[in-house]
C-alpha cells in the first residue's frame, strides 16, 4: 500500500459525509433541545470533518469518527449551558424525590409494568418513539446528561470531566432521569398498550 | 442487615449500570431481587431504556 493518506480519508468527500447529516441531527437535537443550535452544531461539525478528513484512519467506521466530533463540539456547549446556569444539586440527594410512588415500607404502591423482554421490546418502533417523547419531557439538564450517558456513551469518568460534575451527582441525575422516564413510559403502557 | 428497601433497591439498580457494585451491596439487591416482582420489573425497564437509546441511535 502506498505511504500517505490513508484509501479511507483520500475517498472521503463532503457528499459523503453529509449522507451523515439526518443522523447527526437527530442526535444533536435529542441533546441539545434546539433546532438552531443542532442544525449549527452539525454544519460545523461536518466543516471540521471535512478539513480534517486526512486524519480519519479508517480504523472506526465514518459515523462513528463523525459521532466523536460531535460529540466533542456538543460537550463544549452543553459545559458553557451549564456554566450560566448549573445543574441544581438535589438537596437531599435525591433520596426522597419518589417517595410517592413507594409505601410506608419502601415498596413500590403501584406494580411497575412487565416490559417483557428488553431486547424485543428496544426493537419496537412504537417504544423507540414513546422513549425519545418522555426523555424529550425530562428536565432540560437531566435529559442532556442521560443522552450523553445512553446516546453518546460517556462513562462517569468522562461525564465528570466535561461537565464538572461530582460522580455521585452524575449517579443520581442518571437515577432520577431513569425514574422519571420509567414513570413516563408506564403512561404507554411501557410499549405493550 | 441484608434487607433493603424497593427504594434503595431500585438506586442500585441504576447504579449498577453505572459501575460494579460492592459485593454487600450486590448481595442485598441479589437477595431483594429474588423476592420482589417489582423490582425485577423495574430492572427490566431500565435495561429496555439502554437497549431502546442504542437502537433509536442506530435507526435512519
Amino acid at each position: 500500500m502506498a505511504t500517505g493518506d490513508s484509501p479511507a480519508s483520500t475517498a472521503i468527500d463532503f457528499e459523503t459525509l453529509a449522507t451523515h447529516r439526518p443522523y447527526l441531527l437527530k442526535i444533536a437535537r435529542l441533546e441539545l433541545r434546539d433546532e438552531h443550535l443542532a442544525e449549527d452544531a452539525v454544519s460545523d461539525v461536518l466543516t471540521q470533518a471535512y478539513e480534517k478528513r486526512a486524519g480519519f484512519a479508517g480504523k472506526s467506521s465514518l459515523r462513528t469518527w463523525l459521532t466523536s466530533i460531535l460529540k466533542n463540539h456538543i460537550v463544549d456547549l452543553v459545559r458553557k449551558q451549564w456554566r450560566e446556569e448549573p445543574l441544581p444539586e438535589t438537596g437531599d440527594n435525591g433520596e426522597h424525590e419518589f417517595d410517592r410512588l413507594f409505601d410506608a415500607t419502601g415498596h413500590y404502591t403501584r406494580q411497575p409494568a412487565d416490559a417483557g423482554n428488553p431486547a424485543e421490546l428496544a426493537q419496537q418502533d412504537a417504544f423507540l418513539v414513546a422513549v425519545q417523547r418522555c426523555i424529550e419531557k425530562l428536565p432540560r439538564r437531566i435529559g442532556q446528561l442521560f443522552v450523553l450517558r445512553e446516546v453518546f456513551g460517556s462513562d462517569t469518568d468522562e461525564l465528570c470531566k466535561d461537565l464538572q460534575i461530582t460522580a455521585s451527582n452524575v449517579w443520581v441525575q442518571l437515577y432520577r432521569a431513569r425514574m422519571m422516564l420509567r414513570t413516563c413510559l408506564e403512561g404507554t403502557g411501557f410499549g405493550r398498550a | 442487615m441484608f434487607r433493603i428497601t424497593c427504594q434503595q433497591a431500585s438506586r442500585l439498580l441504576s447504579q449498577q449500570m453505572e459501575q460494579p457494585l460492592p459485593w454487600t451491596q450486590r448481595v442485598r439487591l441479589r437477595l431483594h431481587l429474588l423476592a420482589c416482582t417489582a423490582c425485577t420489573r423495574v430492572a427490566s425497564q431500565f435495561a429496555a431504556m439502554r437497549l431502546a437509546m442504542q437502537a433509536w441511535r442506530n435507526r435512519d
